[in-house]
């Protein structure tokens, strides 16, 4: 279970600001070392409405590209320093903008040619001396694919952000909703062990109402890298499910293991105080254990459903409460936990 | 999926047709300057003894960059020219043939030719 399960976070949602505008918008990156043919292409490019900036060489349009994001790039294929091939194939090594489309526009017009030039990434080529209205189609067969893919992406960001709680980075109690009942399910199915540890940091509400916002989120993003390094990162996982409230979902595993994990969260939250802006504090936390002995403990099964819905009943409650009634989210009418089951 | 060439070409808006004729202005001062180049490499290749090849070389280079703004900037009969010399330079290179290579000569001059064409005009 890592701390951070969206690495890509950062970047998805940069996209997901893109407003629908955004999503239409087409910069092309020209790239031929002939001048008059930059000029020319250029002119025509505009002239379609595509927004168009020029390169002289590969190296000069990577400059250009680490600087500013570009949907398609039209390259010539020989060109001092570094060829159209070289190119392309940086291209698609470092695509951290999203998805580039790449039409290669050279004399070179063999069968080999051709098929070097998409080996190396190009997703259409064409021979220089096409009319100007087929190279504008096949960029249009361009600006779709790019369309698509960046409303993909944008949707990707959203989801990502739906199921993530803003302060941790780690997932959410909408997530936890929707994962924890497949857990108990596939448990279930194939009378596969299941255990739950429900957290609550104590006191946290008196420290953010004493040393504020920042030093309580400190406290909770502390509590996510310790528990992380305590979980096995294939399987388990964590969410934050209420104020000051984490559940840790470990599969395939019984009392006894869930007893080790939570001895390991125990020393790691004992181990040193967390350094937080109002300086060190202790991560006082309390766990419980719930564990599912291979589908056959019923008990277990139906306190893990209560706890669901108790969480589903704080879920709701949360979205009708106002976001501004307090900086941590607010889903305090969640109170689960404290069972000390096993 | 290679494009299928010298379809006919669209009328450009009038803009477009003023920016293109300024730049073909300035296409054929440079081709002026590399016909005199290829007059002065097909010299060079009728003095050369042995093996050719870079000349070849440098002969298909410059009528493949030839050929790319040609196609570009619509001086189709250009472009086809560079396009057989290219061709023909490139072959004789690979084949190692000496400096008498017949469909080099021919494409050479007819190139020289139509770029002198051009001078004239």
């Amino acid at each position: 279970m890592p701390a951070n399960p969206h690495p890509l976070l950062a970047h998805l949602s940069a996209g997901s600001d893109e407003g629908p505008d955004a999503l239409h918008t087409c910069r092309i990156l020209l790239v031929d070392d002939d001048d008059l043919v930059r000029a020319r292409l250029a002119a025509l490019l505009r002239q379609s409405n595509y927004e168009v900036e020029v390169a002289a060489s590969g190296e000069e349009a990577l400059r250009l590209m680490s600087t500013s994001a570009f949907q398609m790039v039209i390259t010539d294929w020989e060109m001092p320093e570094m060829d159209g091939l070289a190119l392309c194939r940086c291209v698609r090594v470092s695509q951290d903008q999203g998805y580039v489309y790449l039409l290669m526009l050279t004399v070179r017009a063999s069968p080999e040619d051709l098929a070097a030039g998409f080996a190396a990434g190009a997703d259409d080529y064409v021979v220089k001396g096409a009319p100007i209205n087929e190279i504008l189609a096949r960029l249009e067969v361009g600006r779709r694919i790019v369309y698509v893919e960046r409303s993909l992406r944008a949707s990707r960001a959203n989801l990502q952000l739906a199921f993530t709680d803003p302060v941790t980075n780690t997932h959410n109690l909408r997530y936890f909703l929707l994962q924890l009942p497949r857990e108990l399910a596939r448990s279930r199915r194939y009378l596969h062990p299941l255990a739950v540890l429900t957290c609550e940091m104590e006191g946290l509400d008196q420290i953010q109402a004493r040393h504020g916002f920042e030093t309580a989120a400190a406290l909770l993003r502390a509590f996510v890298n310790r528990a992380a390094n305590c979980l096995r990162t294939s399987s388990d996982w964590l969410a934050r499910t209420g104020r000051s409230e984490f559940t840790i979902v470990l599969p395939e595993t019984k009392t006894f293991g869930a007893n080790r994990v939570l001895e390991k969260l125990q020393r790691a939250f004992g181990f040193e105080p967390v350094a937080t802006p109002t300086g060190p504090l202790p991560l006082a936390t309390r766990i419980s254990v719930t564990a599912v002995e291979d589908g056959r403990a019923p008990g277990s099964a139906l306190r893990l459903e209560s706890l669901m819905q108790s969480a589903s009943r704080a879920l709701r409650s949360g979205e009708t409460r106002s976001a501004t009634d307090s900086p941590l989210p607010a889903f305090d009418a969640l109170r689960i936990g404290k069972h000390g089951l096993n | 999926m290679g494009s299928i060439r010298r379809w006919p070409r669209p009328e450009a808006p009038p803009s477009l047709r003023d920016e293109l004729g300024e730049l073909r202005i300035a296409f054929q001062v440079r081709m002026h300057s590399e016909r005199v180049h290829l007059v002065a490499l097909s010299a060079e290749l009728a003095r050369a003894e042995g093996d050719p090849g870079i000349i070849y070389d440098d002969l298909a280079v410059r009528a493949r960059r030839l050929q790319g703004g040609a196609e570009v900037l619509e001086f189709d009969e250009v472009a086809a020219a560079a396009d057989s010399l290219e061709k023909a330079a490139y072959r004789a290179a690979a084949l190692h043939t000496d400096n008498a290579d017949t469909s080099v000569w021919n494409a050479l001059v007819a190139l020289v030719s139509v770029m002198g064409s051009y001078d004239a005009r």
